[in-house]
């Protein structure tokens, strides 16, 4: 180097080429030659030069540097001269030329040269894609480039890389390099690319990046590791600060819990080394990004909730009570300590509940108000530690109300040190500082919280012996009006400013406090005094902040003591001061430029102690307040009568319109149920309406079927029963009946004439038989023969009365069932459908297997007619031929009888024929009675034939 | 706490289609009518169970803006899952499924698990998408498929709950080399030690290899 240095750098002879010609010769090499050795000397030879002469390189180099990262991407060694050289024309920190001074020029040589990279995105996507190149010699300048392209034009090269695909990933996978050179450097690239950029912060954070600086903190030994560990936790930073989704992964990802461990520092004094300082400082800066009053609020308290629940807050107050932590330690850990417990009840309590391991145990809080209140500890630690008091009181009313507690006469405990009297030594101690830091803080404990501003207006003081005790709240006035005799170290200003602060935020929104400020006669006086007087630039604040305490007394007055009315208060205002006056001096206040600086942030971060004036939650008084007062002075007295007319009826139309609000509220939720109850009142009624239509289709169903049943059996009754018409199921079966019971008897009838004539005829055969005439023989047998008819037909007759009989009870039953449905009512449908649809449906299914079994008994019944019609037929028929046969026997008998009778006539005329011959033979003397039998003989016989003869034509018949 | 495994997911599709309100509901169980547009990238995390596992989602919601969409790239490689949704009362959300698709194909894993989401299914009277087509659709591209309501919170708990078993059965199957966390899982503390060397010598199984 030296010897090239040497050769080209010295400028004494003439003919010797400049260092501008060289690179213009070095670069027409890299342009030209065709060997790749060549164009790696010349590269090297331009690598060289490049720190000297950075400008030359820089506006010559360039383009055929970027042309050889190209197309020389195979060689290693020509890549890496060539960003070594791109990376020292960029670059701007010239550690070797520390003497020229001229940063800003150098500077400006760094962002033109990266402007001129940049303009062309793909120069950027094209380093990209070399850091992917694994060797030593490409990928260390390669990052080493993009980070001072990234601290040039950080948001521009951003951009570039934001866009290309995958570019953060790449440049992720720095991490995971085994060499620790490249994988620190890559931390330096990363810090830079995630600088302000949210976009790419959430990728980094989305490539695990949390897991990865947790592993390399935990392997390089925590706070106790060098500056990798510290690059670590600024790259920790820059991802998580403003950034609440990256916070709530890290919340979600459970790396809160990851960093208790980091806390856990002994009480070993051994090594509180610079870096190691540094590193748990960034820690703590860590921890407070988490939980910073400027997050979301939920954010915060999940947060919150998730430090005290994995020991993180314990360990930090296990710091704070340590002995042996620096100071710029330990005033950190107060101020995270406070953000970690502010606003969250839990981690309030928890705080209260800490107790220094002193002898004996005193609370956390009083150490740390000690310390405070001593003007001896360092003014950031007092910062902190008033922080600290104002985060524990933030919304906290149980903490405002212990602290004040600690005031009042019955709770005073006289053997240890309370909080309350450590704040009441601060009010009026002769260190400024601590005046106003204690006037502030007790302030604190009356935000918000009107009991305890009432409650701290019992608390009296004992100044000094013999003399009556005062009110703290004179006490306040008493040192704010001695004015210039006060001997204070550090500032006046600074000391009224608190006590006036604390009395404004006392009094304020509380009539009682008002008054009992008024009620001291010095007050006003002292404050008009201080408004109107002329007096110089740093005292401007303070006649401010009397205008406002004025203001307040006449905002919150409630007009309970006479000589202080709003009305003369305002007239006294007009004749001392001035309206106008008076309103200018009120407006000093948030002109002052401390004022908005304070108005920021909650946190009491002050450059110098004299800068140490405003509270942030006084501003936010203030800002509420100025507007009002400048209204309520300006206002004539008339107007505010009229204001207060108006007030007075508005405030009764207020209750008013709250009373019919409440009444709309209760009409509201009784409408609401109302609604309620409709909804399901017309979803009941729905589902009614649905139920009653289908039950009412079903009932038409039912009918419908009832009705078809109804004529089937109607048909069927008309089929079986042919005697009956229009049988229609109820009484029509009666008539049916009847007639049927008409033909029984008409059958009946006729069987008994059948029966009475049978008889009859048997009567006359027996006669006959009786008459003993020969011929009557054949006859006999005639009639046993019929007889036996006669009495089949009888037994056929008495079954069939016998199932007449049956038919008849059957019947019976029918008539009576067929009533009992008749008489079933199918009306009335409209009231208790349920019920008389479930009845009707019962009915009908029973009547449905009535009618059925009904059918069934109606055809078992048909049957049986038709049988009994046949067998009715069929002895008719007999009946017929019976009669037939009859009347034929009784021909017969009525021929025999007349053969008889000429028989008779026949035997008598020969009877006489033979007497005569007899009585002629008598009287000729002869006997012939033989021949006689034998003739009679002869005459039966030829009967007897004839009768076979008849029975043969019977038979035929 | 502790988990099983970790899952990233990542939700895409065009703007509007209820990408942050599917996530919201997923993790606060709550509905959010008004929402702003999603600026880049926004983070959300539950924890589920599956198979008597417990199981933690970590959700990146991206922009749906044209605008977004190189920055939204990046997070494709590192999931595990990815919700594709569109509006089913706006036909042209459906459309453009193809070219996020697309998209997602090429710059995730190839092993990343895609559910299509049919959202908004409580606005009924005023669909302009078939449940059909949409079932179609993923039947083509070998996607899982839901219609879903972030409003009423219908199938929200389902879409990402189904995701998440279909990721584990691919990692039982040993699909998914659950030793890269590059692939958007993680295992966790309590079972680093048994599932590692499971891994390792599942990891050249085919997909199809599963079926003993």
């Amino acid at each position: 180097m030296n010897y090239i240095f040497g050769v080209i750098g010295g400028q004494s002879a003439g003919p010797q080429p400049t260092g501008a010609e060289t690179v213009q010769k070095l670069c027409d090499r890299v342009a030209s030659s065709t060997l790749l050795e060549d164009r790696r000397d010349a590269v090297r030879a331009l690598k060289s030069l490049s720190k000297k002469y950075r400008f030359e390189v820089g506006t010559k180099a360039m383009e055929h540097l970027l042309h050889i990262l190209r197309t020389d991407s195979s060689d290693t060694e020509i890549l890496g001269y060539a960003l070594d050289t791109l990376y020292n024309i960029v670059c701007n920190d010239e550690e070797e030329e520390p003497e020229e001074n001229h940063p800003k020029q150098e500077d400006d040589m760094g962002v033109q040269f990266t402007d001129k990279f940049i303009q062309e995105p793909d120069n950027v996507t094209l380093l990209l894609t070399l850091l992917e190149e694994f060797d030593f010699h490409v990928r260390w300048p390669g990052v080493k480039l993009l980070t001072a392209l990234l601290k040039n034009q950080c948001a521009q090269a951003q951009g570039i890389i934001l866009v290309s695909p995958m570019g953060v990933s790449r440049l992720m996978d720095l991490l995971a390099d085994s060499r620790e050179v490249i994988r620190n450097d890559g931390l330096l690239l990363l810090q830079q690319l995630t600088k302000g950029n949210a976009a790419i912060q959430k990728i980094v954070a989305f490539e695990n990046a949390f897991e990865r600086l947790l592993d390399i903190i935990t392997e390089e030994g925590s706070s106790d590791g060098g500056i990798v560990v510290e690059d670590c936790l600024l790259l920790l930073l820059n991802l998580l600060k403003n950034n609440s989704s990256n916070q709530n992964f890290f919340k979600e990802g459970s790396y809160i819990q990851r960093m208790k461990p980091w806390f856990e520092v002994g009480d070993d004094n051994s090594g509180w080394s610079a870096q190691k300082v540094t590193n748990l400082h960034l820690m703590l800066q860590l921890v407070r990004v988490m939980v910073s009053p400027v997050n979301s609020p939920g954010g915060t308290s999940s947060c919150q909730k998730a430090m005290f629940q994995c020991g993180l807050l314990q360990q930090l107050c296990t710091i704070l009570m340590a002995t042996g932590v620096p100071a710029d330690i330990l005033t950190e850990t107060i101020n995270t300590v406070s953000e970690v417990i502010r606003g969250s009840d839990v981690n309030q309590d928890y705080f209260a509940s800490v107790n220094a391991p002193s002898n004996p145990p005193r609370p956390a809080i009083v150490v740390l108000l000690m310390s405070m209140v001593n003007e001896r500890q360092p003014f950031v630690l007092r910062c902190a530690v008033l922080y600290c008091f104002q985060c524990f009181l933030y919304k906290n009313h149980k903490g405002q109300g212990e602290i004040v507690s600690t005031l009042l006469p019955s709770t005073i405990d006289a053997n240890s040190i309370s909080a309350g009297q450590l704040l009441c030594g601060g009010l009026f101690s002769s260190d400024s500082l601590s005046n106003w830091c204690a006037a502030v803080a007790l302030a604190h404990a009356l935000q918000d919280n009107l009991t305890q501003k009432e409650q701290l207006l019992r608390v009296q003081l004992a100044t000094s012996l013999g003399k009556p005790p005062v009110s703290l709240l004179q006490q306040c006035t008493n040192i704010l009006s001695q004015g210039d005799k006060l001997n204070r170290r550090g500032s006046r200003v600074q000391t009224k400013v608190g006590l006036l602060m604390l009395l404004c935020t006392w009094i304020c929104n509380c009539p009682i406090a008002v008054m009992h400020f008024l009620h001291n006669q010095d007050n006003v006086p002292f404050l008009t005094g201080q408004i109107s007087e002329n007096l110089g630039e740093d005292e401007r604040l303070v006649q401010g902040l009397c205008a406002l305490l004025l203001g307040i007394c006449i905002y919150y007055n409630d007009n309970s003591l006479e000589n202080y009315t709003k009305e003369k208060l305002k007239q006294l205002i007009e004749k001392r001061i001035g309206k106008e006056n008076f309103v200018e001096k009120l407006g000093f206040v948030t002109k002052h430029e401390l004022y908005s600086r304070a108005a920021q942030k909650p946190q009491p971060a002050f450059s110098a102690p004299e800068h140490m004036l405003f509270d942030h939650e006084f501003t936010k008084l203030v800002k509420e307040l100025e507007g009002v007062i400048t209204k309520a002075v300006l206002k004539s007295s008339e107007e505010e009568k009229k204001e207060e007319e108006v007030k007075k009826t508005i405030e009764q139309h207020d209750s008013i319109v709250t009373q019919y609000k409440e009444l709309i509220r209760e009409q509201d939720s009784q409408l609401k149920e109302m609604k309620e109850q409709m909804a399901s009142l017309t979803l009941q009624n729905e589902t009614l309406q649905n139920t009653t239509t289908q039950q009412l289709s079903q009932i038409q169903q039912h009918k419908d079927q009832y009705n078809i049943l109804k004529l089937k059996l109607g048909k069927d009754n008309q089929q079986t029963a042919s005697q009956v018409d229009g049988a229609h199921v109820n009484g029509l079966q009666l008539e049916e009946l009847s007639q049927l019971r008409e033909q029984l008897e008409d059958l009946h009838r006729e069987n008994q004439s059948l029966q009475t004539q049978l008889a009859e005829k048997d009567n006359v055969i027996t006669s006959l038989k009786a008459e003993g005439v020969p011929s009557a023989e054949g006859s006999t047998s005639e009639n046993t023969e019929i007889l036996r008819q006669v009495e089949k037909l009888k037994a056929q007759l008495q079954s069939q009365t016998a199932e007449i009989t049956q038919l008849q009870t059957e019947r019976q039953e029918l008539i009576g069932r067929c009533e009992t449905r008749a008489t079933v009512p199918v009306t009335g449908e409209d009231s208790g459908y349920s019920e008389k649809i479930a009845e009707l449906e019962s009915r009908l299914s029973t009547q449905n297997t009535e009618t059925q079994k009904l059918k069934e008994e109606v055809k078992a019944l048909l049957e049986g007619k038709e049988s009994m019609e046949k067998e009715l037929a069929s002895a008719t028929s007999t009946v017929a031929i019976l009669q037939a046969e009859k009347s034929k026997l009784q021909k017969e008998v009525q021929d025999s009888k007349k053969e008889q009778d000429e028989l008779l006539m026949l035997l008598a005329d020969q009877d006489q024929k033979i007497l005569s011959l007899k009585k002629k033979l008598e009287e000729l003397g002869e006997t012939i009675d033989d021949e006689d039998d034998l003739d009679t003989k002869d005459q039966f016989d030829d009967e007897d034939d004839d009768d076979e003869e008849e029975d043969e034509e019977d038979d035929d018949e | 706490m502790a988990y099983a495994y970790l899952f990233k997911y990542i939700i895409i599709g065009d703007t509007g289609v209820g990408k942050s309100c599917l996530l919201l509901q997923f993790t606060d169980k709550r509905f959010q009518p008004v929402h702003d547009l999603t600026i880049g990238v926004e983070f959300g995390a539950r924890m589920i169970t599956i198979d008597g596992k417990q199981i933690k989602l970590q959700i990146w919601d991206t922009a749906g803006q044209e605008s977004f969409r190189s920055i939204t790239r990046s997070y494709y490689r590192g999931a595990a899952g990815a919700l594709l949704v569109y509006d089913i009362t706006r036909r042209d959300t459906f459309n453009h499924l193809t070219t996020w698709l697309e998209d997602a194909r090429q710059h995730s894993n190839s092993n990343m698990v895609i559910m299509l989401i049919g959202n908004k299914s409580d606005l009924e009277s005023r669909r302009e998408v078939k449940k059909e087509e949409g079932e179609a659709f993923a039947r083509e591209h070998g996607l899982i498929f839901m219609e879903t309501s972030a409003k009423t919170a219908s199938n929200v708990e389902e879409a990402f709950i189904n995701t998440a078993k279909e990721i584990y059965e691919k990692i039982q199957e040993g699909v998914f080399d659950i030793n890269n966390e590059a692939n958007g899982i993680k295992i966790g503390p309590q079972h680093a030690a048994t599932n590692s060397t499971m891994g390792g010598s599942q990891g050249g199984q085919q997909p199809g290899g599963g079926c003993c």
